[in-house]
């Protein structure tokens, strides 16, 4: 508890970290932006908040979460940490929570800034349909546990590197792959993709099955234009999400147990 | 302090250099600023968990060049607009974003009475009603352009009677039925775009159905005067003038295009512009260039 209040301390006090909430301030012109919709006001306030979270989230994920055993490696503190009786796959679990509990506290903050917006926008400029509060919870949710997901990702790749470009940029690249992934599977599977050479689509397929989806954690449109949504389908995400993260999470506290440290 | 001066030189080279930044902006060829857009399969790839927002700002960039283009012709100055590159984004932020109600009626106002290219219009409303299934609009413009466009009613009505059952009022099938069957295809259009006129939020598009709906009130006027006139005369006027000078007609209409109303041979009234800013500058350049052919 004491490592968890520490480390969101020194999360707080991180000067990249302070770069990334100055964003939060574009909420305040979310109202007025919206306005310049033709006949969505309400659906385009909640796409530029829901996109403002995501957006906040992924840079906390890809700059926070891949630089935060780099910057213990810099600074010497993991040697300082090697001689103490900690186990190190407690000490990679502690750093996973750790960030994990700080991203879902900035998801709520986030979250209740997004509602409030909407709030706000919806009363000034009623909509057609009526805003689904707890599709935005679901989105929130959701977008939650996709940042938490590559933060595993962010994580396995700080074990076996001695800088922070992978981790980073690694994180980045595996974001950017995992939500185009659905896309190019969906796509060999249309008459153009059938025309595609086997060996193409064989690679496409193998890609899709060990890239993860984070696709599949996009709830946006449901958020925005209020679509049903199918509890099977939340709990297939929450069902993908704790296996695949666990692996991940698995193959990281292996990777670092062996790793050389001084 | 050497640090401090070139911070202050660079400061003055900046603001000096603004003035002559801004006017190159603003005189930057309109169509070069519509820009290139990836292709909406491209898109798809790039656009991660970001789609709803670049599809939201695909039709904000044509939504600003369309507007732009309405206010210059406002102040007579004319440009072709690229509605291609506009059908291009247009396309683009559906594909990223299928629900996105800006789009469906960006086109509806634009493609149909300034392009003329109603069946793609259809198409992207049909395409849209798939996805939303709630909305009364898509199936009342496509109602409207069945009828009042392509004159096939049998799909217009319905697309009316879908209209009415998702708005839970039967007003789009009696208004149809009315106006198409009771008073013709002006007056349907002028109570179809009264409606759009009420309801339009931006400034551009309110602008162009409001110059669209004068010119149409225009030409119902002068149907209703060319109505009376049938009723004791067996052969057409010779003109609007001359229905006027009949009395007929207690003023002749402008048409805020800036064109002529007319009758054509076959009884129905026109005019010169088209229904354009576009088409009454060729009309007045083609009248001058007869002009000076007959002068030589």
């Amino acid at each position: 508890m004491l490592f968890l209040l520490c480390m969101i301390k020194g999360l707080m006090r991180d000067r990249v970290l302070n770069g990334i909430f100055c964003i939060t301030f574009l909420f305040l012109f979310i109202p007025s932006i919206s306005t310049l919709s033709m006949r969505q006001v309400t659906a385009l306030s909640i796409t530029l908040s829901t996109s403002l979270v995501s957006f906040i989230l992924f840079l906390i994920a890809a700059f926070i979460g891949g630089t935060l055993l780099w910057k213990d490696f810099d600074r010497r503190y993991i040697i300082c940490l090697a001689s103490l009786p900690i186990n190190r796959s407690k000490y990679i679990s502690g750093k996973f929570v750790g960030i994990a509990v700080f991203l879902l506290l900035v998801a709520v903050a986030l979250g209740v800034c997004s509602c409030l917006v909407v709030y706000v926008t919806a009363s000034l400029y009623p909509p057609d349909q009526p805003v689904v509060w707890a599709n935005l919870l679901i989105f929130l949710g959701m977008d939650y546990l996709k940042y938490v997901f590559l933060v595993c990702f962010a994580l396995l790749f700080s074990t076996f590197s001695t800088s922070f470009f992978l981790p980073v940029f690694g994180t980045i690249s595996v974001f950017w792959l995992g939500s185009a992934s659905q896309e190019a599977f969906d796509y060999i599977q249309t008459d153009g993709g059938a025309r595609m050479p086997a060996l193409a689509k064989l690679l496409v397929k193998a890609f899709y099955y060990v890239i993860p989806n984070f696709s599949a954690f996009d709830f946006k449109l449901a958020a925005i234009y209020g679509l049903p949504v199918a509890p099977s389908s939340v709990f297939m995400v929450l069902g993908y999400f704790t296996v695949y993260a666990s692996l991940i999470l698995g193959f990281t506290v292996i990777i670092f147990s062996r790793r050389e440290l001084q | 302090m050497k640090q401090a001066l070139i911070c202050l030189a660079l400061l003055v080279l900046y603001v000096s250099l603004m003035g002559p930044f801004t006017r190159y902006m603003q005189q930057k060829p309109y169509a070069e600023k519509l820009g290139y857009v990836a292709a909406p399969e491209v898109l798809q790839f790039v656009a991660a968990d970001q789609a709803p927002m670049i599809s939201a700002g695909l039709v904000f960039k044509v939504l600003v060049y369309f507007g732009t283009l309405v206010e210059m012709a406002q102040n007579k100055i004319y440009l072709p607009p690229d509605y291609p590159g506009m059908f291009k984004l247009i396309q683009g932020a559906l594909r990223l974003d299928p629900y996105n109600m800006d789009s469906y009626y960006f086109s509806q106002a634009i493609l149909t009475w300034d392009v003329g290219r109603v069946k793609e219009a259809n198409a992207l409303l049909e395409y849209g009603m798939k996805y939303r299934t709630w909305d009364w609009y898509l199936p009342l413009f496509a109602g409207f352009n069945y009828g009042y466009f392509l004159k096939d009613y049998e799909n217009a009505a319905k697309y009316y009677k879908k209209a009415s059952e998702l708005s839970g009022a039967d007003l789009y099938t009696r208004l149809a039925a009315r106006y198409m069957y009771e008073s013709g295809n002006t007056a349907y259009a002028i109570s179809y775009l009264s409606v759009m006129v009420k309801s339009a939020r931006n400034e551009a598009i309110k602008k162009s159905f409001v110059v669209r709906l004068a010119a149409l009130q225009g030409i119902y006027q002068i149907e209703q005067a060319l109505e009376q006139w049938k009723k004791t005369h067996s052969t057409l006027p010779d003109s609007v003038v001359h229905l006027q000078k009949e009395g007929y007609l207690s003023d002749i209409p402008l048409d805020p295009y800036g064109g002529d109303f007319y009758i054509d041979a076959d009884g129905t009234v026109k005019t010169t512009s088209q229904m354009s800013y576009a088409g009454a500058e060729s009309y007045k350049k083609q009248k001058a260039a007869e002009s000076a052919d007959k002068a030589q």
